[in-house]
């Protein structure tokens, strides 16, 4: 059997049972007393080990193995775990993470297992002092043994159906849980009749001491071939032997009867529900799919044009068909992307419990909106800006216990990651209830460095976060293992941005700090506003869209400088996009003068709004993204380039750089 | 028509395997279990020729599902799924009403086996 097919799966399948075992020892570490993680762990262990020994991965199955001994042993004895055997469990399962990655890599052997001794010590030092099988305790009720529900005893010699034979039969020795296979062979002898004097008595089925062999009376009328028969029908048999003993007849020994193999199922047609499909399979689908969105978009304007000129209207038909059907395959393909944000949160707890444990903070990590979904582009993206700002929550948000004291709150601080699905996207806050983040100092290090002017007083939530981003800005008093090197925020942000997303950030001193991620919530489609500026056409995703005004009709003003409209109280800045691009004059063809009146599209980002002025709005259409790798000196106001429906390219422009 | 098969384990990596081999030597997977409970849910449902049970499993273990089952259906054809080292467990299992049970690492030819064992 083929087993490489499983390789992918089960890699996945264990990081799902590790990242689990994390979970668990987070919650034993902070209830050592509590009596489900436990159990769980010993759940998630025992099922690395079985798959990890169908895949023949042996090293990884004997340290699962050893694992779930020692926490067999920490189950049944019911005590409250010391920190250090917590820590060892820790240590233990980074070393199966560890050996699971190797072994699916075909770096088995080297997987470092220099914690087993400390497992085996401690297995040792926790064996509690009763012996039942050790899974045996998984039972909700763990319960004696009871005597197989045999029929209604007969005394021996007084059935009116038959005779009483004795059988013996032995199991073969190479055959797994031999004590099953009795167990078996018992329960088939029930059907020819009542079986007495068991001998060894069933209980010793469970024991793995038991060597397979066994001998019961069978009162029974049948005969001693058919019952043959029907016990070596129950497998892994090497003998059997029915006498006969007649009230007082001696022993008659029939022969023995050669156990056949049973054939196979015939095959058929086999239906299942679930199939699995490579990733890169579905990447690929979706931009076989982006391909036809963009090919639909050519066919409605050729079936528009056609019919102009006196075309046959079925095309229009066609068209609008075509049309319905591609979106519903999009959608599907998107759908199917779509994956809950647990799985790149599930890894967190671990990581803030370490960098607090090593950083002397107490903090309680909470997690809200696991089931929340996200692209899984985005997703696989988000990972490292969510590890940066987490790090940065714990290390300069949350105080020390003491200064915390001091502070009369409680010493344990708390960090919380929340993801909340908006109306076309998904916000990720992570908030502290630390210390905050001291404007005055930031806004002096800002004026140091030049990065505002000498005469700014205070600085908005905006202009801070617009600080902190800065490459290589760090207010941290000394650099630790865990932050404060200067990178971290604006690493963060430039992820975020880059995946169309936008970050907030709120801070109140004392109280803490919140940052706050919003993304698209699939990254390959979006509805988009398609806007002319000179001859160009650019793309302007419809999620940043607040509305359009016509330049001209609403007040103006400037803003630090900047023209700027006065749209319902609030002074808006303004951007034109021909001045911006440098569309007057650069190109060869000189380009067509600016209409009359030109349209002001305002974008929001949060709290921040711009209004970018074009020549003219063409349409609103689906476009496709396409990754964009801006040549050096490109203006940092693209996100990306789609294709339009007659095939020219056209930019996407990035909101986040324009507000 | 081929026989109908519920698959019950906690692990997909395993229900993924069990169902290959089943599959492909003809049987129709018509449903899988995560929990004991879920197991016993989807047997009055599906009403399947036979059942493939793990051991461990969260919420309710495989033996009380057994139990559970073979009350609805005392003919329910249930193989049991376990690894080395669960011999009183799977001991337990038979005398709950299971009809047969496999070792972990499976080998198909020894699962197919005692599939036939117990649908025959």
């Amino acid at each position: 059997m083929d087993l490489s097919q499983y390789a992918e799966l089960f890699l996945a399948e264990s990081r799902e049972h590790l990242s689990a075992c994390n979970q668990l020892l987070l919650e034993w570490e902070r209830n050592p007393a509590a009596l489900e993680p436990v159990g769980g762990l010993f759940r998630a262990v025992h099922t690395i080990k079985g798959m990890a020994a169908t895949m023949g991965y042996g090293r990884v199955a004997d340290l699962a193995h050893r694992m779930e001994n020692l926490l067999d042993h920490l189950r049944r004895g019911g005590r409250t775990p010391s920190d250090e055997i917590i820590q060892l469990l820790f240590r233990a399962t980074d070393a199966l993470e560890k050996s699971v990655m190797l072994a699916v890599t075909g770096h088995e052997r080297e997987a470092d297992l220099s914690v087993l001794e400390a497992i085996d010590d401690a297995a040792l030092q926790f064996r509690p002092a009763a012996q039942p099988s050790a899974l045996a305790r998984l039972r909700p009720e763990p319960e004696p043994a009871a005597e197989p529900p045999s029929a209604p005893q007969v005394p021996a010699g007084r059935s009116p159906a038959g005779r009483t034979r004795t059988v013996h039969v032995t199991i073969r020795p190479e055959a797994p849980l031999k004590g099953g296979r009795a167990m078996l062979v018992v329960k088939k002898a029930e059907r020819f009749g009542a079986v007495h004097r068991l001998q060894p008595p069933s209980a010793a089925f469970e024991s793995d001491d038991f060597d397979g062999r066994l001998e019961f009376d069978l009162e029974t009328a049948a005969v001693p071939g058919d019952i043959e028969n029907a016990l070596r029908a129950v497998g892994d048999v090497e003998r059997v032997v029915v006498g006969t003993v007649a009230l007082d007849e001696g022993l008659v020994t029939t022969g023995e009867i050669p156990v056949t193999g049973p054939a196979v199922a015939a095959s058929s047609v086999a239906r299942s529900r679930h199939i699995r499909v490579d990733l890169r399979r579905l990447d690929t689908l979706m931009d076989l799919i982006g391909e036809l969105v963009t090919e639909r978009g050519r066919l409605n304007e050729l079936a528009a044009r056609w019919l102009g000129h006196g075309g046959d209207p079925e095309i229009d038909e066609v068209a609008i068909q075509i049309s319905r059907l591609s979106a519903d395959l999009q959608n599907e393909i998107i759908q199917a992307r779509m994956t809950p944000v647990w799985q790149v949160f599930d890894r967190f707890p671990r990581l803030v419990r370490d960098v607090a444990r090593q950083l002397d903070k107490q903090v309680v990590f909470r997690v809200e909106g696991k089931e929340i979904e996200l692209d899984r582009e985005i997703l696989d993206e988000l990972g490292d800006p969510l590890v940066h700002l987490l790090r940065n929550a714990v290390d300069h948000g949350i105080e020390p216990p003491a200064e915390r004291k001091r502070h009369k709150k409680n010493p344990e601080g708390e960090i919380v990651l929340a993801a909340v699905r908006e109306r076309s996207s998904v916000a990720i806050s992570i908030s502290d209830d630390g210390r905050g983040i001291d404007r005055v100092k930031i806004l002096d290090k800002a004026k140091r460095e030049g990065v505002v002017g000498p005469h700014v007083e205070s600085l908005s939530d905006d202009q801070l976060l617009r600080v902190l981003a800065r490459p290589g800005f760090s207010t941290a008093e000394s650099v630790t293992s865990v932050s404060g090197r200067g990178v971290g925020i604006d690493v963060a942000m430039t992820r975020i941005r880059a995946l169309g997303g936008s970050v907030e950030i709120r801070t109140q001193p004392g109280k803490g700090t919140a940052f706050v991620l919003r993304l698209p919530v699939t990254l390959a489609i979006v509805r988009a506003l398609i806007a002319a500026v000179g001859q160009e056409r650019y793309a302007l995703p419809l999620t940043y869209v607040a509305e359009t005004v016509e330049y001209g009709t609403t007040p103006t003003t400037t803003m630090e400088g900047r023209d700027a409209i006065v749209l319902r109280d609030r002074v808006v800045p303004l951007v034109d996009l021909r001045k911006l691009l440098g569309t007057d004059g650069a190109a060869a063809s000189p380009p067509p003068p600016p209409p009359p009146r030109r349209p002001v599209i305002v974008l929001e980002m949060g709290e921040r709004r711009a209004g970018v002025i074009v020549d003219g709005m063409l349409s609103q259409q689906e476009i496709v993204v396409k990754g964009f790798d801006a040549p050096q000196g490109t203006l940092p106001v693209f996100s990306g380039a789609t294709i339009m429906g007659d095939g020219v390219p056209a930019l996407i422009l990035d909101a986040a750089g324009l507000v | 028509m081929s026989h109908t098969v519920l698959v019950c384990d906690d692990a997909i990596f395993m229900r993924t395997m069990i169902t290959d081999i089943l599959a492909q030597a003809g049987f129709e997977v018509v449903g899988e279990a995560e929990t004991g409970t879920q197991a016993v849910e989807k047997y009055r449902q599906l009403k399947p020729d036979l059942v493939t049970m793990d051991i461990v499993m969260p919420d309710m273990g495989g033996i009380d599902a057994v139990r559970e089952i073979v009350k609805q259906d005392p003919d329910a054809k249930i193989l049991m799924c376990s690894a080395m080292g669960q011999q009183a467990l799977v001991v337990e299992a038979i005398q709950a009403g299971a009809k047969d049970f496999v070792v972990k690492p499976f080998q198909p030819s020894r699962v197919l086996e005692a599939v036939q064992r117990v649908l025959g």
